[in-house]
């Protein structure tokens, strides 16, 4: 009998996971044999500097890209060979995004940009889905701007507009891209307090892509990347001891 | 600085149109003037070469302000993709006025290049039609050789409307802030409601000083025909606070029709998007409401007066016999005539959409992103050239309705002798091309931006820009 991932308490999962892009000598590795499991119900931050291959490591969890070679599993579904009808599907019911520019749909308001996943889906949410979204409404202090657009909120509460929506679903994982890239250091510190309090009240798993030592240091783990490869796997640290280790990556860079 | 042309392909060909339908009348005019001086019975008169040339010239001027509304519409739309380009350009010190003026020379460009061209295709149509026309033994032999000064007219007219539609296009320029070069991606949708307060206020005094005029004009018309020169000037006048007030006008009607597709996300979402800016949806739609409200306009009018002329036939046979016929073919070659205006509107609409479309891909990446999937962006996307195709045709329709029946009114109100009402005749086989002719836009109009949606990548919507 083959071993799921599932069976191993993860989330996710890619083996020997290659990206190349491009052909000849002018081709480009970003990714480079990398293999790896994301844990079900923790917040893992991927952190690497500019061009080190963690974005595109993330767009090939989420079936948003594919890989040149390797395979990927969310769950125990194998999504690398999967149709784009499927992985959209995926999508929709199996991952959550929250976005660096947040990305809300301008001409939903709140409450219309929380119900989307459902209406993409073409279901009304179940009576016990309904009350988790009250809920979330309620915890991220959204209750007041329920009917207004993205346009009429504050980075901060956009943010946490695209975080309701995420979990609205209660996703298997949660890709959180930068999420404190475009808001100042308080509404920031907020927003992480916010996703880590997801994955440790509620066992939503989250992977967060940031090169931000401060923002890692709310994740339960931090995989390092440089050069498209795994170059470290560690478990909570402080921003300190992260920034120490980046600047050290640089220097025998 | 090098001209580019990035976006200004819908310009030409509009402006390339506008210049073969002008000269191509111009030629097809001149030769029917030669071939009835040659005619013993008609070549006395001078009279009927001048109503040709009066007919064409009103056709002629017509087509090109469609073109000039449709093209300044384009511009507009081509520089709202380009902002971040103009507000980068802005920030290490290009002024607004020289990005502005760089548009209006561009449009100069693409104005010599269409009207050329159009002179060039023009002139082969207008040939071809005449030789089909004489070996069909439908028309004698001419004399009439292609070197018909009259012709530089409609190409001057189309370099000089294009020029002028630019820099009228490119208004949008000014408002764009060099900090947007390096602020948040987001799309700004704040409504800019001060400056447009201005033009509202005389979009209406024009709407109501227009239809006093067409009031009266139908008043006048009762006792003398001449009421419909009344009734002209106050078409024209309140037609004209219509257009500058649509960004009013449309979205009631947009948000009307958006109702009418159902709440699946795709459709609600397209609705959405059809009233999100109403200067954008307006923008798309004018060039078409223009078209429809003229091909309305006149076949109401003309069915008012066949409907009058067929009741006095039916009342004296023998002075109006084989009228019918006649009356047919001059039907007939109205449509067409105004129908080539309504085309170049339909080409507007294409244009504006697909524009629309290629700037929202990082919109459509989050969709992607979020789980639509491209079935449903496809919908998306019919569902809001649908929107906006059957929002223009309608309100194009009731304008027409509404003019051609003032029209027929004012002139044939007397024709009778005494003060009589003109029954609105009902153009029902125009109503159905109607119909027809906006599915038929709908399609064709959500083809390329569609497939273009289908392709956008996901991983789109979570690049920084």
């Amino acid at each position: 009998m083959q071993i799921q991932p599932s069976d191993l308490g993860l989330i996710a999962r890619v083996a020997e996971l290659g990206k190349r892009y491009g052909t000849g000598s002018g081709a480009v590795t970003a990714l480079d044999d990398v293999s790896l499991g994301l844990r079900r119900g923790e917040f893992t931050a991927i952190m690497g500097p500019s061009g080190s291959g963690k974005s595109t490591l993330m767009h090939i969890m989420a079936g948003l890209d594919s890989p040149t070679s390797g395979r990927a599993w969310l769950g125990d579904t194998d999504i690398t060979e999967l149709s784009d009808s499927a992985l959209t599907v995926l999508r929709r019911r199996r991952i959550g995004f929250v976005f660096q520019s947040f990305n809300l749909v301008p001409t939903l308001d709140v409450r219309g940009n929380i119900m989307l996943p459902f209406e993409l889906d073409g279901r009304r949410p179940s009576q016990e889905e309904q009350e988790w979204i009250d809920e979330l409404v309620d915890v991220l202090g959204l209750g007041s701007r329920i009917g207004h657009r993205p346009h009429e909120l504050s980075g901060g509460q956009q943010q946490r507009v695209a975080i309701a929506r995420a979990l609205a679903t209660r996703p298997d994982l949660v890709f959180a891209d930068e999420p404190t890239g475009n808001l100042d250091s308080r509404t920031g510190r907020e927003v992480l307090g916010l996703l880590a309090a997801a994955s440790a009240r509620y066992g939503q798993s989250i992977a967060m892509v940031t090169h931000d030592p401060i923002a890692a240091s709310h994740a339960d783990r931090i995989l390092f990347l440089a050069d498209g490869r795994i170059v470290r796997d560690a478990g909570r640290s402080t921003a300190e001891e992260i920034s120490t280790f980046m600047l050290g990556m640089e220097r025998a860079a | 600085m090098r001209v580019s042309f990035t976006g200004q392909w819908p310009t030409l060909l509009v402006a390339a149109l506008a210049g073969t339908f002008g000269s191509a009348l111009l030629h097809v005019t001149g030769v029917l003037a030669a071939a009835i001086a040659a005619d013993d019975v008609t070549g006395e008169s001078a009279t009927v070469a001048l109503m040709l040339g009066l007919v064409a010239t009103v056709f002629i001027v017509i087509a090109v302000y469609v073109s000039s509304v449709v093209t300044a519409n384009t511009v507009s739309t081509v520089v709202a993709g380009r902002t971040r380009l103009i507000a980068l350009l802005r920030l290490i010190g290009s002024s607004a006025r020289s990005q502005r003026a760089q548009i209006a020379r561009e449009g100069l460009v693409v104005g010599v290049a269409g009207a050329a061209i159009g002179v060039v295709v023009g002139t082969g149509v207008a040939f071809a039609l005449e030789r089909v026309a004489v070996a069909t033994g439908l028309m004698p032999e001419t004399a009439y050789g292609y070197a018909n000064p009259w012709v530089a007219l409609p190409a001057v007219a189309v370099v000089l409307t294009t020029w002028l539609a630019s820099w009228v296009g490119s208004r949008l320029v000014l408002k764009v802030r060099p900090i947007q070069a390096i602020g948040n991606a987001n799309e700004h949708d704040r409504e800019e409601l001060g400056s447009r307060r201005g033009r509202n206020i005389t979009a209406l005094v024009f709407v109501a000083l227009g239809t006093a005029l067409l009031v009266l004009g139908v008043v006048v018309g009762l006792v003398s025909p001449f009421g419909v020169l009344i009734g002209l000037v106050g078409g024209i006048v309140s037609f004209t606070g219509i257009v500058l007030g649509a960004d009013v006008v449309m979205p009631p009607v947009l948000r009307l029709v958006g109702r009418l597709f159902g709440a699946s996300p795709a459709a609600r979402l397209a609705a959405e998007n059809a009233v999100r800016h109403p200067e954008r949806s307006s923008r798309m739609t004018i060039g078409l409401v223009i078209g429809v409200t003229l091909v309305t306009t006149f076949s109401v009018t003309m069915a008012s007066y066949r409907e009058l002329i067929l009741a006095a036939q039916r009342a004296q046979p023998e002075v109006y016999a084989g009228i019918d016929e006649m009356l047919n073919v001059t039907v007939g070659v109205f449509t067409v005539l105004i129908g080539f205006s309504a085309l170049i509107a339909a080409i507007g609409m294409v244009n504006t959409l697909s524009l629309s479309v290629l700037q929202r891909t990082r919109e459509l990446g989050l969709l992607r992103a979020l789980g639509f999937d491209r079935r449903q962006l496809r919908g998306m996307i019919v569902a809001e050239s649908a929107a906006l195709t059957l929002a223009a045709t309608l309100t194009g329709v009731v304008l027409g309705f509404g003019y051609g029946w003032a029209g027929a009114q004012s002139l044939l109100g007397a024709a009778q002798g005494t003060p009589a009402l003109v029954v609105p005749g009902i153009p029902w086989a125009l109503f159905g091309g109607l119909l027809v002719a906006a599915a038929l836009l709908t399609i064709v109009a959500s083809i390329a931006p569609a497939r273009r949606a289908m392709r956008v990548s996901p991983v789109v919507a979570l690049a920084v820009e």
